[in-house]
């Protein structure tokens, strides 16, 4: 085989999927560097903003990208909302209590997909997609423009997080809680920013999902592993990281069905996600929470 | 001198123990004042129940006229009180003048001056301020929570055994800094194992022993108190 046809095949699927990943990773590490949990009900955030957008497509016409920003104030909403009623009753207990909350969770948003969506595959548009040849490397729009969101979204939250005050916070927050609050830092306040960045985060993933393959209830529970592997693999609390991390996972997922029958794809994520943590548990980029 | 801080007959403690069984301090604007006391007597819990940082059963703390009892971290910094812990008291993961917007994370509008205040006090944090503060020595660490600190330009400083586990090159420099500091009209209050050290340079002392106040009055008293050269300074 060629060097063409391993891009083609397995390389650009690979990065596409990986941006994917590094998009729900990115939150996943967020969340856990602020709020100190592993959120489980990720994917599942990532399966409602899937489907949130293809009401917004069906119901309006419009395009799904023109969707994306629509889509990612409405599960933000969500994402805060759910932290209100749910997770911040539970902030002064032992975490664990928040993570198996967050399996509930997990179960209710997937439940009321179910109920509004049903519970067949949908797509966002019909119609096969010719990819465009560019000297020989086949890229669908599709797929180029789930890569640049994917940087361009992180480029944004990094920018966020370096230069502006509440940015620096959540920074702080992470870094030294105590000495947050000793500073004067509003807890509530960053907890709330974080989540309308997971929640628009979450989104994203799984609109670009979507896109990429087709909606189905179970989408978002299936990329859970690959998500938290991709977040440990770069360093729990390093976004660069989930980021790296999210496209190693996506590309060796990949290229494991060139030595392996495809059903094993998925547990590629976990012998990456077993590997590191014997071999290397603070990640790739030394994470500063774990 | 009407005091700036004023701690009153303070009862309280961690669970459901006290630790404090009625603790009298005073600290006059722009003065030093020194906590010493063997361990376990109380000293730096005295300092947290400043800032609400453990229950309080009793008694009061009044600063600048407002009682202040069992107020939020938050609003304690607000009303012009900054503490320093003794241990994790940077942010090791953002730079040093990031951890300087962190100190004036309260404060709005043009904060050059205060820049220039803290960089002057501390001038190897200047030559420095890019540098992640995790990465410094143990030593400039304490100058960068200190200078964290003074970014709210507060009016007293709560410093929690500064010089634990420092040079006494850096032990002289941070007491030297803390004279700087106070020659600029604030109060700063500490807790010190190094009592001889500390009295000697402090305005005031207070010598805390199982909760209570032992011994009070200048340094130089306290030093020459055969009491208290006795007890716990170790001759």
């Amino acid at each position: 085989m060629g060097a063409l046809e391993i891009i083609n095949f397995y390389l650009v699927p690979g990065l596409v999927v990986g941006s994917i990943y590094a998009l729900g990773a990115v939150g996943i590490t967020l969340v856990f560097a602020i709020l100190r949990y592993a959120h489980l009900a990720h994917g599942d955030l990532a399966t409602l903003g899937a489907f949130l957008g293809l009401g917004l497509v069906t119901a309006l016409g419009i395009s799904p990208y023109l969707a994306l920003p629509a889509v990612m104030v409405l599960t933000a909403v969500v994402a805060v909302g759910i932290d209100r009623v749910f997770y911040d009753y539970l902030r002064e207990r032992p975490k664990i209590v928040t993570v198996m909350a967050s399996l509930g969770i997990a179960l209710m948003v997937r439940a009321i997909v179910q109920v509004v969506w049903g519970v067949d595959s949908q797509t966002y548009t019909r119609g096969i997609v010719r990819p465009e040849n560019w000297f020989g490397i086949r890229v669908r729009d599709r797929e180029l423009i789930t890569i640049l969101a994917m940087i361009a979204l992180v480029v944004a939250l990094q920018l966020f997080l370096q230069r502006s005050k509440w940015g620096k916070a959540m920074r702080a927050m992470s870094d030294n809680p105590d000495l947050a609050l000793l500073s004067g830092v509003d807890n509530g306040k960053v907890v709330t920013i974080t989540w309308v960045i997971v929640g628009g985060l979450c989104a994203a993933a799984g609109l670009f999902l979507g896109l990429n393959f087709e909606l189905k209830a179970m989408m978002g529970w299936s990329m859970l592993l690959p998500m938290f592997a991709a977040a440990i693999l770069g360093g729990v609390g390093r976004v660069e990281g989930a980021v790296i991390g999210g496209l190693i996972v996506g590309v060796a997922e990949e290229m494991s069905t060139l030595f392996l029958p495809t059903e094993y794809k998925a547990a590629t994520a976990f012998a990456i996600l077993l590997l590191m943590l014997l071999v290397r548990p603070t990640g790739l980029l030394r994470g500063k929470v774990l | 001198m009407k005091p700036l801080l004023q701690m009153t007959d303070l009862h309280g403690g961690y669970g459901d123990a006290n630790i404090l069984h009625g603790v009298n301090l005073e600290v006059a604007p722009a003065e030093i004042v020194v906590i010493v006391g063997p361990n376990g007597a109380g000293k730096s819990t005295a300092m947290k129940a400043i800032f609400g940082l453990l229950k309080i059963r009793g008694g009061s703390v009044i600063v600048g006229g407002v009682d202040i009892t069992g107020w939020e971290p938050n609003r304690i910094v607000e009303a012009g009180v900054c503490y320093v812990p003794q241990v994790d008291n940077v942010f090791r993961e953002m730079t040093v003048h990031e951890n300087l917007e962190m100190g004036a994370f309260l404060r709005s509008g043009d904060l050059s001056a205060a820049y220039d205040r803290v960089y002057g006090l501390f001038p190897d944090l200047k030559e420095r301020r890019k540098a992640l503060a995790g990465n410094l020595s143990g030593g400039q660490r304490q100058m960068v929570a200190m200078g964290r600190a003074l970014m709210l330009e507060p009016k007293i400083l709560l410093l929690d055994e500064p010089t634990a586990g420092l040079s006494p090159k850096y032990m002289e420099q941070i007491f030297q800094i803390s004279r700087d500091v106070r020659d600029t009209g604030v109060a700063i209050l500490l807790v010190e194992q190094h009592a001889k050290q500390a009295l000697a340079f402090a305005d005031r002392g207070y010598v805390l022993a199982s909760g209570c106040n032992r011994h009070e009055g200048t340094g130089a008293d306290l030093l020459a108190d055969r009491d208290v050269a006795d007890m716990f300074l170790g001759g």
